[in-house]
């Protein structure tokens, strides 16, 4: 677990970086509310850690797992601040501040599901784009890695991102089944010769034909 | 009183059903449906009750023939008491369905069955606070060993009210819930209008079909704008709903892990194909030889242990009648008792043990979806494997087995195949009796050549003709149990009367009729136009056609029959190789017997009956014509 802080710190690099360049000591300060003395010396702390890479006078750039969680913080704020603006109806300053606290406790579950209720915006209110998710909390359209059930290997986890069907009433059948949008299913045997696929699903197991299988759009889960 | 069981497939719904009813079960199809439902009486403090089996769905919104079918029962019926059956390992799923019982506004009581397996797992269901959610009365029990069936009982009797449980879908949804309900009226129906106006939403024709198109319209305008905006269906999201808050009531009240998540994975070797396809071949033959052999010996002993001691009574008796007519009256009868003896005991009832035992075990499914892309080549569906395999044996619990197929065109493609090109082990003892033990087996291997390489021809040919696409299946693998030796037993004497009702009569008049024309000498004048024809084109002496017409009552007795009319056991003396080949051919296509005539009479209606009848008959013919004049150069 990194702390707040630094999550804090990675996150302002990451956003005062962003169209390329590097972050100066005082703009980081200035963002933050805190002298230029404290932010130096928490520079030198991150760039000790490996988050960072830090020269003075020219300022502070992300590195290795340092761009990760703030990438990740980054969205995580912005999508906050979306979900105030849209959902809440909130406005203002306010919801930035709100957001900066709230984006340290969310769980990646909810990122994820926040992220797909939302529809998955693109960009926060004021116009940043938010980053795509990345490692196990991969979500639908941002890897673009939302499949067809039959491709998804043997033994992989995957999440129902939604469904496909020209035909309602297998639509609702495979609803009423359980397959609803975020329900987690393991593929457990293809079987061959272009056999069903057999999925578990809350630990019930389910043939589904391959044909049928196209119905069901997942997303790679681990 | 009216009580209907209700429940997901898989849960032991015809378990409760069996424990609640006693006799005066009935099973019947729902009328134009090949959906079967059971209804049965109990007698219970001194109420007299109706119990209704729902066939097993998973909801209630009529988008299978299943659904469909429970929905238009549990309309009809007007249930005083609905009992949701409910898998307590699965409670999630399960609790969906129970959302939709008690949405549309039915008494429910929830039966936990199953609830020995939880127990297993050292887990438990807070039953009380379960009953303080739903607000309905929660009864656990386990129906195999017929624990909590008394209560479940004694509380269906007594429950008078409605649960004030509510699903609460997203605001979207609720919204447009308020809209809708505001647009109907109570009145025009019998259950709540939250539950109309969910329907309606979901898309339910059964209901879109009773309202006026005003609210129709509003109803397609309010989908089309729910799928602009969220850009799923309407459908998806109030099923999400309902998932969202089944998930959270079962983790009160279970806590734990969904159960069955234990292990469940690397056990199933039946699902391995290193491993499951030997054990399916396995069990496949397996069935087969108990078919053809053990069913073959019973056969025999009873036809001999009835040879010695009932027959010579009834030929005594039509002798001393001194009269044609009587004489073949009482010897049809006969012939009819004989031939159900022979047909019932051996193959239907062997038969239906053993597919009570495939499905009650959960493997009948395993093997479906083994062979699933397999059979999707001749057109079929994986469930065409059990009926082809049982053909072997015999055709009528063949034809019987081909109502678990999903679509009526799948079991007509199904009936053709079995009853024209599978030889059934009456046609295998004709083959193998006369050809082979006569003109040597390499005859008889091409006869099976053939018939085999019909089976594939006119399975493409239907496939091509009749088309449709195999539907798609999508079904749950339970686990695999042992099957109750109650449930087999009830199982199987509930089809078994089905299965005589129908057959008996049938057989009876056939056997009569043709016994009469016989003894009065009237059959042979009747086939008298008949016999230039079979000695120019098939190239058969006469007195065969007499042969082939007995063949229709009971395949193994075309083989007596030739032996009686030529006159000599020896079939190498009466026919040559060239005949008793073109003979066996014939009879391993022609007409179904009767027997498997009734039944197809029951499953498919006349006309069809009359097709496959007529259809199986010429092809016979032809198949003879052509394989004469192959021999004939």
């Amino acid at each position: 677990m990194v702390p707040e802080v630094t999550e804090q710190y990675l996150k302002v690099i990451y956003t005062l970086t962003e169209e390329g360049g590097s972050a100066k000591t005082n703009d980081i300060a200035s963002k933050l509310g805190v002298s230029p003395a404290s932010v130096t010396e928490m520079l030198h702390k991150l760039s000790r850690q490996g988050f960072i890479d830090h020269e003075p006078y020219k300022g502070a750039v992300l590195r290795g797992k340092g761009i990760r969680i703030a990438r990740k913080m980054a969205r995580r704020h912005r999508l906050l601040e979306r979900f105030l603006a849209d959902f809440v109806g909130t406005r203002g300053a306010t919801n930035h501040e709100q957001a900066c606290k709230m984006e340290h406790a969310l769980t990646d579950e909810t990122e994820r599901n926040l992220c797909r209720m939302m529809q998955r915006p693109e960009s926060c209110p004021g116009g940043r784009r938010i980053p795509k998710c990345e490692g196990r909390t991969t979500c639908d359209r941002c890897t673009s890695s939302d499949v067809p059930l039959e491709l998804i290997e043997e033994g992989q986890r995957a999440i129902v991102s939604h469904l496909v069907a020209q035909d309602r009433d297998k639509l609702c059948e495979m609803l009423s089944m359980g397959f609803v949008p975020g329900t987690e299913i393991v593929v457990e045997k293809k079987l061959p010769m272009n056999g069903p696929i057999i999925v578990s699903l809350k630990g019930t197991k389910v043939a589904i034909a391959r044909d049928s299988g196209k119905i069901l759009h997942v997303v790679k889960s681990r | 009183m009216e009580i209907a069981i209700a429940g997901n497939p898989n849960v032991g719904k015809s378990v409760v059903f069996g424990r609640l009813t006693g006799v005066g079960v009935v099973t019947a199809n729902y009328p134009g449906s090949t959906v079967e439902y059971s209804e049965g009486r109990a007698k219970f403090l001194g109420f007299t009750m109706t119990a209704v089996d729902l066939p097993g769905t998973y909801s209630l919104a009529g988008n299978t023939d299943e659904e469909r079918v429970a929905t238009k029962l549990l309309f009809e019926r007007k249930p005083d008491c609905v009992i949701a059956v409910m898998d307590s390992t699965r409670l999630e799923r399960n609790l969906v369905f129970l959302f939709e019982l008690i949405e549309s506004g039915y008494h429910v009581v929830a039966s936990l069955n199953m609830y020995d397996l939880l127990r297993k797992m050292k887990q438990e269901v807070d039953v009380a606070r379960m009953e303080r959610i739903l607000m309905i009365p929660v009864i656990p029990t386990v129906a195999t060993k017929g624990e909590g069936i008394d209560s479940l009982l004694y509380t269906a009797v007594q429950i008078r009210g409605r649960s004030k449980f509510k699903v609460r879908y997203d605001s979207h949804i609720e919204e447009m819930i308020r809209r809708l309900e505001s647009s109907l009226r109570e009145e025009d129906w019998d259950y709540p209008l939250r539950a109309v106006a969910v329907r309606l939403l979901s898309g339910d024709s059964n209901v879109t079909s009773k309202v006026t198109t005003e609210v129709c319209r509003l109803v397609e305008q309010m989908r089309d704008e729910f799928r602009d905006t969220h850009g799923e269906d309407v459908v998806v999201h109030i099923q999400r709903d309902r998932f969202g808050e089944a998930g959270r009531i079962a983790k009160e009240v279970h806590g734990g892990l969904p159960a069955a998540e234990i292990g469940s994975r690397l056990k199933d070797i039946t699902l391995r194909p290193a491993f499951g396809i030997p054990i399916l071949i396995g069990v496949l033959a397996l069935m087969f030889v108990v078919l053809v052999f053990v069913g073959g010996f019973i056969e025999g002993a009873l036809v001999s242990a009835y040879e010695q001691t009932a027959k010579p009574l009834f030929i005594d008796f039509g002798a001393g009648l001194n009269n044609d007519l009587g004489r073949g009256i009482v010897e049809g009868v006969s012939l009819s008792i004989e031939a159900m003896l022979a047909l019932v005991i051996p193959y239907i009832l062997v038969f239906y043990l053993m597919l009570s035992v495939l499905e009650d075990s959960g493997y009948l499914v395993r093997i479906v979806s083994l062979l699933d892309s397999t059979m999707h080549k001749l057109g079929l569906h994986g469930r065409a494997v059990i009926p082809m395999v049982v053909g072997f044996g015999c055709n009528v619990p063949a034809l019987l087995a081909a109502r678990t197929m999903r679509s009526r065109r799948e079991r007509l493609i199904l009936a053709v195949l079995i009853t024209i090109a599978v030889p059934c082990s009456a046609q295998t003892a004709i083959i193998i009796g006369s050809v082979g033990k006569f003109a040597g087996p390499l005859w008889a291997l091409s006869i099976y050549v053939i018939l085999m390489g019909m089976l594939v021809v006119l399975g493409l040919a239907m496939h091509r003709a009749i088309k449709f696409e195999p539907t798609g299946m999508c079904i749950e693998v339970p686990d695999m149990r042992w099957p109750s030796l109650r449930q087999t037993a009830v199982k199987t004497g509930i089809r078994l009367k089905g299965f005589l009702t129908i057959a008996f009569p049938l057989l009876l008049a056939g056997s009569v009729v043709l016994e009469a024309l016989l003894a009065m000498g009237v059959l042979q004048q009747l086939l008298a136009p008949a016999e230039p024809f079979m000695l120019t084109v098939l190239g058969l002496p006469a007195f065969t056609t007499v042969a082939l017409v007995f063949g229709i009552l009971r395949k193994e007795m075309s083989l007596q029959m030739l032996m009686i009319l030529s006159g000599t056991s020896n079939l190498a003396l009466a026919l040559s190789n060239e005949q008793m080949f073109v003979f066996a051919l014939v009879m391993a296509i022609f007409t179904p017997c009767l027997a498997a005539l009734a039944v197809m009479l029951k499953e498919f209606g006349a006309k069809a009956t009359v097709g496959i009848a007529v259809a199986s008959f010429s092809l016979a013919l032809v198949a003879g014509a052509i394989a004469n004049f192959v021999l004939s150069i």
